[in-house]
């Protein structure tokens, strides 16, 4: 009876199916790879090839059903609409270019031919997460998806940095999963349902939940900004993003960030954002301090790196703040979502780019790249130096790139909702991170060459992901159009 | 070629020669610089042809070109002109053959073009983010050009700066962030408003201009904070850092003196304009009211200006610090001829803006001619060069008597109905600027007189090589403008006379009527 409740089954229809396909495939996908990636000397080819050919397929099914209209399945659980369906191939065009970009990385720096189809593994979690309103389900995709990543991270087997970063991934990681699945049997305990929706229209009715509903929220909230890497939940983030091989580095920025942050706002939209329950204000304040703390700290941090993945991943913390910001102001405004989604697309596509360029010119299982390494690479590598200055500057938000046009879109958004004093600490702390997202430029550009210059490692794919990722930054840079109005037309 | 597309042909004529020169190869270096001098040239004809359809007789914008860009937030790429943009137009695209021809690379003496075509690209680059300033109609349009100016300008001052550039062009970048982006802020509250009151967004200046804020005059507290004051001083600082106004100039030494001359000429003729041309044409007219009640703040720190900039100027022993010091001081009588709101002075402030356009850039080039041949800007290395190089005297004594505003030359023409203005409202402060002027001849005097006149302080100076024909060219077409604005200024300014009028008394009007109420 109650199995029925949490878990209403019925009998998938086609079309229920054809909606489910992108797990199917990506799921047959992984497991092939796995299979073909035994082969001794081409392993690894073949299961880029599968992995390729999966992900792209993917995309196309994504591509050739959008006109279908909204499916959910399993009662609410799974909801197909072209919101969930846009987000999820987002999701999955990031794994695409990771695997790209790990198409020759992987043999540089040892990782068996078995990333493939973690990355796969990873992707449909991912896919899972970006459809569900199901906080059980929820959970279950954020494991799928984490499960893959923690592996991701340790698979540099020869690094003992690797070695570290997976096991303090795995172990913080772990807790906050535990947050979250006890935090959500409390909701459910105080509230009767999984279902964010229902919950949503639970509290509309009740002004005064049970004292364990805040217990559980705090409790899934906390998990959720962990996964999001927001100040004080951040520790991880610096060890982790310099551990990992940088492939994976940037499938984590990128791809994994990118969702756990669309469910943190589903979560926040359907849970804190309730304004007839006053002590849900205290849970948006709580956002709003963590937000300034972010910025704050993530830019101010990342001044004193000397590493670049290090710098990178405190920035991270940083944009994180800015997405929170945006979270904050939309709880007054639709469009708020719109300019999150597309920060958060636009700040993926610069991140990976970042780190397809870096991935040029690391040595085996090199910790991290220093800014003395990089002096003068932008004589010596004109195109990739561009290419870096361009996800930089994209970083920062300053014109020509989407970044600026992201940032446009999620300030203004968020001075729209009222929220001047918060974009004012945003757009202080940006002009610090120009500052040190100009040095890397400074280093590349304007400093000679050292003795103890970084090698360029010819790597194809890395070249490739880092061309692909600098096109798109200029082209939604300049000609923003057309993605704004499309994230305009499914946000509805 | 369509009238309509004209603006945007100005605008982006540098950037396809930037793209031409990124496709070829580097073996043909060399000619790089002269498909430089070339673009400049085309830019300039085409802004002599915009300058002859220009319909003097129209105050409004003209040339107006629409193309929609993000019409969901009210942004669209829309340029326009009219008399107060034209003449910095004309400006830039002046200065553009001129720089490029009175710093062309001495390469007799072995020595290398250093990473030549990345220079003529960023040289490119930056004329189109100028243009694309000075000549938008949209706030938004506005802001994107602000913005890509500086990163050619921050690669020109960091790759081929000198000794200390990097810490030079990372204060400029940073310097003029902090300020654009509090713009960015107050941008979206402007374009937020133009939303509740039309419905939809709109950045355009047309919108925008006619939005009213609340200001509550009554006390000085209630004035700062509101809505309106804050508006204006977040558009006012971003202007005024570029300007730069007393105390937020501490960038432009250093920028000034890492800077490659042709930097250099470009930062002191066109890019300080930026921030007046800012504050003529969004600060001021769209918050008349804070504009007005703060106004007495921004001449003080104006006159501020004029007056140190003028001694740290007469205490330099670095010509090129000298020079730039010399920008702070006489930037300072622009900011004074605008808030003082007086008509005769607000048009003195817009021509005072091209006429430190060519002094300033003059004696940047003088600096540059000195330094390229002698490699030292040390003032008590030179001496007695009067003799040796009679015609890089001359181009100096022109651009210092420019500088000073000597009657009969263009400064003249500029400072002279601003002190004239702003003595009628603000006498006590006007007394005060007036003094930046006997300073500034002091200043100015000296550094000639130390350079030409005098003793020689080094024998090698004898072999000095005079001004060149390409430099004798670029001197001469500024004489030019500096006699001709000098004696015939109605000639050069009459377009921009229907749009100056019809800007002060509005202007004068809006803030007219506040004071009476």
């Amino acid at each position: 009876m109650l199995l029925n409740e949490v878990f209403p089954l019925n009998p998938l229809s086609g079309v229920e199916l054809l909606s489910l396909t992108p797990l199917f495939i990506l799921a047959v996908g992984a497991i092939l790879s796995l299979i073909v990636g035994t082969h001794k000397e081409k392993g690894h080819t073949f299961a880029f090839g599968v992995a390729f050919v999966s992900l792209v397929s993917c995309l196309f099914v994504y591509a050739s059903t959008a006109t279908i209209s909204d499916i959910s399945i399993l009662g609410e659980t799974l909801i197909f609409n072209p919101f969930t369906k846009t987000i999820a191939a987002m999701a999955t065009g990031f794994a695409l270019i990771a695997v790209v970009l790990t198409y020759g990385q992987d043999k540089k720096e040892g990782l068996l031919s078995e990333i493939y189809a973690l990355i796969q593994f990873s992707t449909a979690g991912m896919i899972l997460m970006m459809s569900t309103q199901h906080l059980l389900f929820l959970f279950i995709a954020l494991e799928i998806m984490s499960l893959a990543i923690y592996i991701m991270v340790a698979m540099r087997r020869s690094s003992r940095f690797s070695a570290e970063a997976g096991l303090k991934y795995f172990i913080l990681g772990g807790l906050a999963s535990a947050f979250l699945l006890y935090g959500s049997s409390l909701i459910f305990g105080a509230t009767g349902s999984f279902q964010l929706g229902t919950i949503n229209t639970f509290l509309l009715a009740h002004n005064e939940p049970s004292f364990i509903f805040y217990v559980g929220l705090g409790m899934v909230l906390v998990a959720m900004l962990f996964k999001v890497g927001a100040v004080p939940f951040h520790g991880w983030v610096p060890d982790v993003y310099q551990g990992a091989a940088t492939n994976v580095t940037g499938f984590m920025g990128a791809a994994v960030k990118f969702t756990a942050f669309m469910a943190l706002a589903r979560i926040c939209q359907n849970l804190v954002f309730v304004d007839n329950i006053v002590a849900l204000k205290w849970f948006e304040t709580t956002i709003y301090v963590i937000a300034a703390a972010s910025m704050i700290y993530g830019n101010f941090v990342a001044i004193s790196q000397n590493e670049i993945k290090r710098m990178l991943s405190f920035s991270t913390i940083a944009h994180t703040g800015y997405l929170l910001l945006g979270l904050y102001a939309m709880k007054l405004g639709e469009e708020s979502a719109q300019s999150v989604l597309l920060y958060l697309f636009f700040y993926a596509v610069a991140n990976l780019g970042a780190f397809a360029v870096i991935s040029q010119f690391e040595e085996k299982n090199q910790k991290d790249l220093t800014f003395d390494q990089i002096s003068g690479m932008g004589a010596k590598h004109p195109v990739l130096g561009t290419f870096f200055t361009l996800f930089l500057l994209s970083m920062a938000g300053i014109p020509l790139t989407s970044g600026f046009i992201a940032k446009y879109g999620l300030f203004s958004s968020a001075v729209y909702a009222g929220e001047i004093p918060l974009v004012v600490i945003a757009v202080l702390t940006s002009v610090v991170s120009v500052y040190y997202y100009l040095r890397v430029i400074v280093y590349m550009f304007m400093k000679d060459t050292t003795s103890e210059a970084a090698t360029y490692q010819g790597l194809k794919g890395a070249g490739l992901a880092a061309f692909l990722s600098a096109a798109a930054t200029l082209q939604f840079g300049l000609f923003p159009r057309a993605i704004i109005s499309f994230v305009k037309m499914i946000s509805k | 070629m369509e009238n309509s597309c004209l603006l945007s042909w100005i605008i982006f004529t540098p950037l396809l020669f930037a793209f031409l020169v990124m496709i070829l190869p580097k073996s043909m270096e060399h000619l790089f610089r002269k498909i430089a001098l070339v673009q400049t040239l085309v830019s300039a004809l085409i802004a002599t042809y915009l300058y002859s359809r220009f319909d003097g007789g129209v105050a409004g914008a003209q040339l107006t070109h629409l193309v929609p860009w993000l019409p969901e937030w009210g942004i669209n790429y829309l340029v326009s002109i009219d008399g107060i943009s034209l003449p910095l137009v004309m400006l830039t695209a002046f200065v553009g053959p001129v720089a490029i021809l009175g710093t062309w690379p001495d390469l007799s003496h072995g020595a290398q073009l250093k990473k030549e075509k990345f220079f003529v690209m960023c040289i490119m680059a930056l004329q189109t983010g100028m243009y694309g300033t000075f000549l938008s109609a949209d706030l938004f349009l506005f802001y994107f050009f602000w913005e890509v100016v500086l990163i050619p300008m921050f690669f020109m001052i960091g790759i081929w700066g000198g000794k200390d550039r990097i810490y030079a062009t990372v204060k400029f970048f940073l310097y003029t962030m902090v300020g654009s982006l509090l713009m960015l802020v107050a941008i979206f509250w402007l374009i937020k408003t133009s939303a509740e009151g039309n419905g939809t967004p709109s950045a355009a200046y047309e919108t925008l201009s006619g939005l009213s804020f609340a200001f509550d005059g009554s006390s000085f507290g209630a004035a700062l904070t509101s809505p309106q004051s804050l508006l204006f001083l977040a558009f006012a600082l971003a202007f005024v850092i570029k300007v730069p106004m007393v105390p937020f100039h501490t960038w432009l030494p250093d920028a000034h003196v890492q800077a490659p001359t042709v930097g250099s000429v470009f930062l002191a003729a066109v890019l300080l304009k930026m921030g007046t041309y800012g504050l003529m044409r969004i600060a001021i007219p769209f918050f008349p009211q804070a504009a007005h009640y703060f106004s007495s703040v921004f001449i003080a720190l104006g006159v501020i200006g004029i007056i140190y900039g003028a001694f740290c100027a007469l205490a330099q022993t670095d010509f090129k610090k000298l020079v730039a010091y010399s920008s702070v001081s006489h930037m300072g009588y622009i900011v004074v001829g605008l808030f003082s709101f007086q008509k005769i002075a607000i048009a003195g402030s817009l021509y005072q803006m091209i006429n430190h356009g060519i002094s300033a850039g003059g004696l940047f080039m003088v600096v540059g001619f000195l330094y390229e041949r002698l490699h030292t800007r040390n003032l008590e290395d030179f001496g007695g060069l009067a003799k040796v190089v009679p015609l890089m005297a001359i181009g100096f004594m022109i651009m210092t008597l420019s500088s000073v505003a000597l009657p009969g030359s263009n400064g003249f023409v500029g400072e002279f109905p601003i002190l004239l203005g702003a003595f009628q409202v603000h006498p006590f402060f006007v007394l005060f600027a007036g003094t930046g002027v006997i300073l500034g001849a002091v200043y100015a005097l000296k550094a000639y007189q130390m350079v030409m006149l005098g003793p020689k302080t080094r024998t090698d100076l004898e072999h000095l090589h005079d001004l060149n024909c390409r430099e004798i060219i670029a001197m001469g077409v500024l004489t030019v403008f500096v006699f001709g604005i000098g004696f015939f200024p109605k000639t050069f300014f009459w377009k921009s006379d229907a749009a100056l009028d019809v800007y002060s008394n509005t202007l004068i009007q809006k803030v007219g009527t506040y004071a009476t109420k």
